[in-house]
């Protein structure tokens, strides 16, 4: 009897989104495809609502919103608050804990650091970004922080720019819902984001790698210039490539929980973070991920540090918003298309 | 690193470039009307020229000219008065310090564009339609036009007519002869260019569009991937070499490859041949290949000096003589046709199937057209620029041969040093002077202005011309300019940029990869036995004839050219980066200093000043 509230990444497929969210379905979708991703769990809409329920949160929660306007930041920000505390003081259902400690213990001895991510439901999931719905938390160790953070994730759903966001929507009145994504940590050399095309030109045959050293935190962040390369899908030849200056990282924190910012080796800054091996493997990996949802995708990865053969995604996303050229040339016949290469073409063509 | 931004009046005005010391009197090389003369200053001046260095690298020889006339002549009738290009007439072209300025005249009427609209589609649609059947009839017609250059005979001056003179049929008398003979010498060159551009302006504008449908769909896509995609297989410009690599197989089959030592000329080479009954057989069969396909320029054919591999056999020799040695350690050295056939359709098929369905059929019928045209693009090269060509200046050594002989010139080889009119008209005195007997001006006339010419020459050589001189323009429209020599308003931008001088030269990418490495800069292809291994080949435009340095050099950089032109198309089959386009490489960087080539950029950066 599989669970309403918990379930291992591997159990799911792209008919849980509502209950699991966008992420969970996707990560459980990428199993199914044999694309390695680093085992986990997740958590169900269920076991947030059960929070609320058990928590008596639900009236608070409603009127602490009540009243609110898209522009009235400070009141959104007071409201963001109040819920907030509410939610931290109150405890993690037991069943819900039960089984989180569970699926944990599953995922190995001696504490095995985890990351725990939001992983947005229904029409927040495509526009998440906007929606504040990105929270992460790195190298979390032991079920009880893990607890924490799925509690912490859950919070984000009423950070200020979420609260704004359903205002916006005109979603006042519906209670939020979201699901968490809780999966094994890889200690990443080198991590980054892929899209299975080009954003900026467009181009369907590139597979566009961004890419910096350490935990993936730093290029999702912004917070480096990543390396920039991009390959053909076709021939697997790297097309062009630019090697920033990659100044800073994120490595586990030496106190073991969470990860810590630490400034990058002056020597290692402007070395190339990925050689041709590793460009191959993440274009063959883009490729089989891109055919198997039929749609461009925008992939999270990472190289782990103890074995550099070893690459991991960690989440995949439909791309939504992509640069299109606005002169991309109309499909016409070939004779019409060479006849407005001579400016022979049909009046508005020239 | 030049970062002035474009700004009119960017580029000298052509009234108001200097003539290099000692060169004064340039002018009586070129005709009135290639001049920029003040009776057309209002209107000259006030247009964009930039220096065609993909086709007049280095300064005209007065004969050459005729190189630039008919082509703009057969070029601006196919393109204006047959097909009716709508926006675009011919290309004017004008000549400073010996290097030649074009510019194009663009059609602005919109009711005179909508007319050459009908006849464009008309036409150019007759062509698409029926492209096998004419472009068969197209090399037959070259074939015996060929033919018919072979036999042309320049006679010579007999002290006495023949008996035949006297009581044959057949009363032609010498002086009839000989300006009959040149006459028609010009006559035949004239149909080669008509011939040479019935094709080229359609070609290329089938394998532009499928080249810009592809950018506009997989923006990112390399420029190689497209040519590969389109690329002819069993194309006859690769046919030489192949030969080349069959008499290296045969050579080692009997037993005569030790006679083929580096550092041997061919003629040591074929006197040891010449000592066995296996060798002599080795030669036989070389003497078989030799007519057609020893009519490979050693240049891209423009210049009288560029003659064919049956004038200067070291590159072919030099050619089997590394075939000879790579097959020995174990090389293979065949192209591999069945490889390339299948990467082709890859491509393609992976390409197509990136685009939806619709984008697809356009991508499939554009495909199907430039494989359709692209023999033509690849071979009017060898038929006209090579085979004709190098023929041709050859016919016409032989009236400078006979000039020579009557002391006209000092040497045969000056004739090149008098405009088409002026041997004409040397002709005329000669055989005028045969006929009466009386005592010619031409020995005293001709060599004093041959030799005059030669030192003005050389010393123009040494000038860099701008890459363009006039008005800057807004924006390039012409899309001949855009298509055959890669002239985008881009490109012109860069060049503004340039004018002030700069470390970094900006071209098209042609061919991917970057390099860094000694640059060896040829302006000519008498200069091409000074490139040596690893040096980066840098140019006013490379030409496929050069075969043998592509193999030898890491890089390619050139002054003109697009991914149309066929030097580009060609670097990509070596697989060496090259920059295209860069304006004035080779007025800017000089043999020697240390140059990093971004193919896959555009780029080409001085890295040092030093010069060896």
């Amino acid at each position: 009897m599989t669970s309403q509230l918990v379930r291992p990444l591997d159990q799911l497929s792209l008919g849980d989104e509502p209950g699991f969210g966008g992420k969970s379905a996707n990560l459980g979708e990428l199993l199914a495809a044999e694309v390695p991703v680093p085992p986990g769990f997740a958590l169900s809409t269920a076991a947030f609502e059960a929070f609320v329920h058990e928590a008596g949160l639900s009236d608070r929660i409603s009127r602490a919103l009540s009243g609110l306007s898209v522009g009235n930041l400070d009141a959104i920000g007071r409201a963001s608050q109040t819920i907030g505390e509410a939610m931290r003081r109150a405890p993690v259902p037991g069943s819900v804990r039960t089984e989180v400690a569970e699926q944990y213990a599953a995922l190995g001895a001696d504490d095995p650091p985890v990351a725990v991510r939001s992983s947005a439901v229904g029409e927040d999931s495509q526009d998440a970004t906007f929606a504040g719905q990105q929270e992460t938390y790195l190298w979390v160790r032991g079920a009880e922080h893990v607890c924490e953070a799925v509690r912490d994730c859950w919070v984000s759903l009423f950070s200020p720019p979420a609260i704004s966001y359903r205002l916006r929507l005109g979603e006042r009145a519906h209670t939020p819902a979201m699901g968490v994504t809780v999966q094994s940590m890889v200690d990443a050399e080198v991590s980054g984001v892929m899209f299975t095309c080009n954003p900026v030109s467009g181009d369907p045959s590139m597979v566009a790698i961004n890419a910096s050293w350490g935990l993936g935190l730093a290029v999702v962040g912004g917070e480096v210039t990543p390396d920039d390369y991009l390959v053909s899908k076709v021939t697997r030849e790297l097309v062009r490539e630019h090697v920033h200056t990659k100044d800073v990282q994120y490595v586990p924190d030496p106190s073991g929980h969470g990860a810590a910012r630490v400034a990058v080796a002056p020597e290692r800054q402007d070395v190339r973070c990925l050689d041709a091996p590793a460009l191959e493997r993440l274009v063959g990996v883009a490729r089989k991920i891109e055919r198997y949802f039929g749609c461009h995708q925008d992939i999270e990865w990472a190289v782990a540090r103890d074995d550099p053969e070893g690459l991991f995604v960690v989440q995949t996303r439909p791309v939504t918003a992509l640069a299109k050229k606005t002169e991309t040339p109309k499909a016409e016949s070939a004779m019409s298309l060479i006849m407005s290469t001579f400016g022979a073409g049909k009046p508005s063509d020239n | 690193m030049a970062t002035t931004a474009p700004k009119a009046g960017a580029f000298p005005s052509p009234y108001e470039i200097e003539t290099p010391p000692g060169c004064e009197g340039w002018e009586e090389m070129y005709p009135y009307y290639a001049l920029f003369d003040e009776r057309r200053r209002e209107i000259d001046e006030n247009r964009f020229w930039f220096w065609n260095s993909m086709h007049f690298p280095v300064p005209m020889p007065a004969f050459d000219v005729i190189c630039i006339d008919s082509p703009y002549q057969a070029v601006g009738s196919w393109q204006n008065r047959v097909f009716a290009v709508p926006p675009a007439m011919g290309i004017d072209y004008r000549c400073v310090n010996g290097y030649i300025y074009i510019s194009g005249n663009p059609v602005t009427d919109p009711a005179k564009i909508a007319e050459r609209a009908e006849f464009f589609q008309k036409r150019a649609g007759y062509y698409f339609q029926n492209w096998a059947e004419l472009y068969g009839k197209w090399r037959v017609k070259m074939e015996a036009l060929i033919r018919e250059l072979g036999e042309l005979e320049v006679p010579d001056l007999p002290e006495y007519e023949s008996d035949e003179v006297a009581f044959g049929d057949e009363r032609n008398t010498a002086f009839y002869e000989v300006l009959n003979a040149y006459g028609r010498a010009l006559r035949l060159s004239d149909l080669m260019w008509q011939h040479h551009f019935e094709f080229l302006l359609l070609g290329y504008g089938a394998y532009g569009t499928f080249v810009e449908f592809c950018k506009g769909h997989l923006p990112d896509i390399p420029d190689q991937h497209i040519a590969q995609m389109v690329a002819g297989i069993d194309v006859l410009l690769f046919r030489p070499d192949a030969e080349l690599r069959r008499l290296a197989r045969l050579a080692i089959e009997t037993g005569v490859d030790s006679a083929f030592v580096q550092g041997r000329t061919p003629s040591e080479i074929d006197a040891e041949l010449m000592q066995s009954d296996a060798g002599r057989a080795w030669l036989e069969e070389l003497e078989k290949v030799k007519d057609p396909w020893f009519n490979m320029a050693t240049g891209d054919g423009l210049y009288h000096y560029y003659g064919s591999w049956l004038d200067d056999p070291s590159i072919p020799y030099a050619s089997l003589i590394g075939h000879i040695s790579a097959l020995q350690s174990g090389e293979q050295i065949d192209r591999p046709t069945e490889e390339i056939v299948r990467e082709r359709d890859r491509l393609a098929e992976e390409y197509g199937g990136l685009l939806d369905e619709a984008t697809r059929g356009s991508f499939n019928d554009l495909l199907n057209l430039s494989r359709t045209v692209f023999p033509y693009v690849e071979e009017h090269k060898f038929f006209c620029d090579y085979w004709f060509l190098t023929r041709w200046w050859n016919k016409i050594r032989e009236f400078g041969a006979l000039l020579a002989r009557n002391d006209f010139l000092q040497d045969g080889e000056d004739v090149f040093h008098l405009s088409r009119y002026e041997v004409a008209s040397a002709l005329d005195e000669l055989v005028l002077s045969w006929a009466t007997g009386g005592v010619p001006l031409g020995p005293k006339h001709w060599p004093p202005i041959a030799a005059r010419r030669k030192e003005l020459l050389r010393k123009l050589n040494d000038w860099t011309p701008p890459p363009a001189i006039g008005v800057t323009p807004q924006a390039v429209t012409d899309p001949m300019t855009i298509m055959l020599w890669g002239v985008t308003t881009e490109r012109v931008q860069e060049w503004a940029r340039q004018v002030e001088g700069g470390t970094v030269l900006n071209g098209a990418a042609a061919s991917p990869g970057v390099v860094e490495g000694t640059a060896r800069v040829v302006k000519s292809a008498g200069q091409i036995g000074e490139v040596r291994d690893g040096e980066i080949l840098v140019c006013g435009s490379t030409s496929p004839a050069w075969a043998p340095i592509f193999s030898k050099i890491k890089a390619t950089v050139t002054d003109v050219g697009g991914v149309m032109s066929h030097a580009a198309i060609v670097a990509r089959e070596y697989g060496l980066p090259a920059v295209v386009g860069t304006g004035r490489a080779t007025g800017t960087i000089r043999t020697g200093q240390t140059i990093r080539v971004d193919g896959s950029e555009g780029t080409v950066t001085v890295l040092t000043v030093s010069e060896a």
